[in-house]
């Protein structure tokens, strides 16, 4: 039996468009659009998609920042909204975030030791030996001198200020770390010091963390599963092994080819290389997308990817539509469902196609 | 290995004489806190039809060495030091107005934020030929015509009905599209791209580098490349200049870079990538880490300013400065130890300035 420490089950947050004098909603921005996903107990889910897919708002509706138009979230099994408002509150404690940015997400007027004892005051809670005490811990639990508590965030580093944040979501000791893009703002030299900490954390407390990155790097380091969103849904997800060296969906093959990879044997393609191409993910011989992801407000109709997906006009199916790209039709009908393929039970893709791809083995 | 064998590229025949060449250039901030020196030294040479990547971590000041090359610093930066030759001219010793008249015309730049660098108020055909009116007194038919080439040269679809529309009308790849247009129009022999694709995503940055890359064979252009990710360098440079702390430590072509660095920074840095490959897989080992943190300009260490967080540091290079020098042909490496990090064996102490 799996342990599900936290469930999302057909998650949709719609935020309205709105026009005109009288603000009338004219349309909605489908920001996350459906999406179910289990993190397991003592594990680390990530996720992945290009600006714009739905990472964060999905990510500030799983710590309660943000209320879902629709769809649960289950917190150990209990559906968050179907409790008191006391019951909430306790639940949510279980779930803290972990912001993008540490220049603007802490309060440049409150001490670190402030920043990191506000949940304490917030819920009303006294731990035991003191708030005092136990920010200290808190401190020397991310790597930071206790004695530092009275001095301000402007006075810290990034990496400094990414380890109080995460001190701070620590506070009221959850089970569930939020992770949003949380290095993203780091320096490549400082940023492998925050993932050793948030991966030495998860060892010694069992934590469970979502971590939303947008560097596929980082995310395989980190990551035990991975889930691969675009225009608010999720195309592919899987354990970090089956997704990364035997992805199926042809976004995510493209995600990962586009990825530079540092090896110079792996040439840009229009290089004046004459290196041989090679079956690595990587920018030679890799897939270019055309064209940027459409707009979550029209989203386009069947597969949200069929507008710029490069297997489908290569298919057999393939047939013109009205815009001169020639696609299989259920590509522009149907919305494909996420579904197991592949070895792993646990490996899902949403493309109509996805067994083809195994079959002919676009990889090489 | 020399892995990236750029046939179709010239050789750099050695001696040639390089398009731009920046030597021993410092600059100097005014500041609350008193001067402080955010380029101590650098030195790069650009050859045609060449890409040469500058990589460094924030603050290394790899923005402000090219805005001196380009006649743009603000007014509390001062060049203390060096030279700057464009086809043997120096860019550094002409008045400012001309400096700034013959940067646009030969060299040219690209800003990692688009949207801050395009105007909102006009449309983006006003802006892609506003120097070709004010310089070269094109007519307005001529212009817009020159705006529609320029528009279809970097690839965004639809340039007739496009070259009418505003900057917030493009999304942020194509908004980049239109800054290398605009430099591009007046056909530069140098392009300097300040980090063009770290607000992309993935996929749109891969379209932009491929279009650079494209451009930049095309016409022969030397194109020095600004950025901090090493997969990016390893995909489209030839040769790479590394910063720390305002100066080159080491300078190599691509392949033997990173088949062997021959600086201790260099090797952390590309030991401290996190990998798609799944080299790691299962394991989930730490990732090698560099300990601490870029010294800021105001506290830069004494004698080797990467000392503090290098791991094979002496105690000579506590007190003296390494000096840019080559351990092997071709290789440039500021490091007392740099034969010895080359042949990747612990250094002999005392070192040895080879
Ligand atoms: N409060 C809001 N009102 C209207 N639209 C919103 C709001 N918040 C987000 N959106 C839209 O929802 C979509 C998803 O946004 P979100 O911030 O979740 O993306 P993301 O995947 O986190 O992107 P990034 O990688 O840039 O952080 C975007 O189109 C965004 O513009
Ligand atoms: N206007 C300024 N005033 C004072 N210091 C500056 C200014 N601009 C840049 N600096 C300093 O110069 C150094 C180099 O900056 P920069 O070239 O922008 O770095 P990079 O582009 O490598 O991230 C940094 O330490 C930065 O703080
Ligand atoms: S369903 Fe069709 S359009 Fe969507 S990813 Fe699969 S092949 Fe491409
Ligand atoms: S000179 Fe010394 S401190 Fe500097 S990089 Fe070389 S070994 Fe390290
Ligand atoms: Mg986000
Ligand atoms: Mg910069």
């Amino acid at each position: 039996m799996s342990d599900a420490v936290l469930q999302v089950r057909e998650l949709v947050k719609h935020y309205p468009v709105r026009r005109g004098l009288l603000r009338r909603s004219v349309a909605a921005v489908k920001a996350v659009d459906g999406v179910s996903l289990t993190l397991e107990r003592g594990r680390t889910l990530g996720l992945v998609g290009e600006s714009g897919s739905g990472k964060s708002t999905l990510a500030r509706m799983l710590v309660g920042i943000e209320a879902p138009t629709s769809g649960q979230v289950l917190v150990d099994g209990e559906d968050v909204s179907r409790l008191s408002r006391a019951g909430r509150k306790q639940l949510r404690r279980d779930v803290q975030m972990v912001f993008q940015d540490p220049y603007t997400s802490l309060n440049p007027r409150m001490s670190v030791g402030e920043i990191v004892g506000e949940p304490f005051a917030i819920h009303g809670i006294d731990p035991a030996g003191g708030r005092r005490a136990a920010v200290g811990e808190l401190l020397e639990l991310v790597g930071l001198d206790p004695d530092h508590a009275s001095r301000y965030p402007h006075q810290f580093s990034g990496g400094q200020r990414q380890r109080v944040g995460i001190a701070r979501a620590l506070a009221l000791r959850p089970k569930v770390l939020v992770c949003d893009e949380p290095v993203s703002a780091l320096d490549v030299s400082v940023q492998g010091q925050v993932i050793n900490l948030l991966e030495d954390l998860q060892d010694e407390l069992g934590l469970s963390y979502l971590f939303v990155a947008h560097d596929l790097g980082v995310v395989r380091h980190i990551a035990h599963d991975v889930a691969v969103m675009y225009l608010g849904r999720l195309v592919e997800q899987g354990p970090e092994t089956d997704v990364y060296d035997t992805a199926q969906h042809p976004y995510t093959q493209a995600l990962l080819s586009a990825v530079p990879v540092p090896d110079p044997a792996v040439r840009l393609a229009a290089g004046p290389s004459t290196g041989a191409p090679t079956a690595q993910p990587g920018l030679l011989g890799g897939i270019v997308l055309e064209g940027d992801p459409p707009s979550p407000v029209d989203p386009p109709s069947g597969c949200p990817f069929h507008t710029r997906c490069w297997l489908a006009p290569t298919l057999p199916e393939a047939r013109a539509d009205g815009d001169g790209r020639a696609v299989p039709e259920v590509c522009v009908t149907d919305v494909p469902a996420l579904a197991p393929r592949g070895a792993a039970a646990a490996h899902a893709v949403a493309c109509h196609f996805a067994r083809e791809l195994v079959a002919t083995g676009v990889e090489a | 290995m020399s892995a990236p064998s750029q046939a179709a590229a010239p050789q750099p025949v050695a001696e040639e004489t390089p398009l731009l060449e920046v030597t021993d250039l410092a600059v100097e901030f005014r500041t609350a806190e008193g001067t402080v020196r955010a380029v101590d030294g650098l030195s790069y040479r650009v050859e045609a039809g060449r890409t040469l990547a500058i990589v460094g971590e924030s603050g290394s000041g790899k923005s402000v060495s090219s805005l001196a090359v380009m006649g743009l610093l603000p007014p509390t930066a001062r060049v203390t030091r060096g030279s700057a030759r464009l086809a043997g001219t120096d860019l550094l010793a002409l008045r400012p107005r001309q400096h700034r008249a013959y940067c646009g015309e030969r060299v040219a730049m690209v800003f990692q934020d688009a949207l801050a660098a395009l105007n909102p108020v006009h449309t983006v055909g006003y802006q892609l030929t506003e120097a070709l009116r004010a310089r070269r007194g094109l007519s307005r038919a001529d212009a817009r015509a020159r705006a529609i080439e320029l528009l279809d040269l970097v690839k965004v679809p639809n340039a007739r009905a496009r070259v009418k529309e505003y900057p917030h009308q493009f999304s942020g790849g194509m908004r980049q599209r239109v800054m290398i247009a605009s430099a591009l129009a007046m056909d530069p022999e140098v392009l300097i791209a300040d980090e063009p694709t770290t607000a992309l995503d993935v996929t749109v940055q891969a379209q932009v580098l491929q279009l650079l890359a494209e451009i930049q064979a095309e016409r022969r252009m030397g194109l020095v490349l600004i950025t901090h990710d090493l997969g990016v360098v390893a995909g489209v440079a030839d040769d790479v200049t590394v910063m720390y702390a305002g100066r080159a430590v080491e300078q190599a072509p691509v392949g033997p870079l990173y088949a062997a660095p021959a600086h201790p920074y260099t090797r952390a840095l590309l030991r401290s990538i996190p990998s798609t490959a799944g080299a790691d897989r299962g394991t989930r080992r730490r990732l090698p880490v560099i300990p601490g943190r870029p010294p800021s300009p105001a506290a830069r260490p004494s004698g080797c300013p990467f000392h503090p967080r290098c791991d094979v540091a002496q105690d000579l290079c506590r007190t003296e400065v390494p000096p840019l020098t080559g351990p092997a042909p071709a290789r440039l490496s500021a490091c007392h130890f740099a034969a010895d990090v080359l042949a990747n064996r612990p250094p002999e102490t005392g070192g040895t300035h080879e």
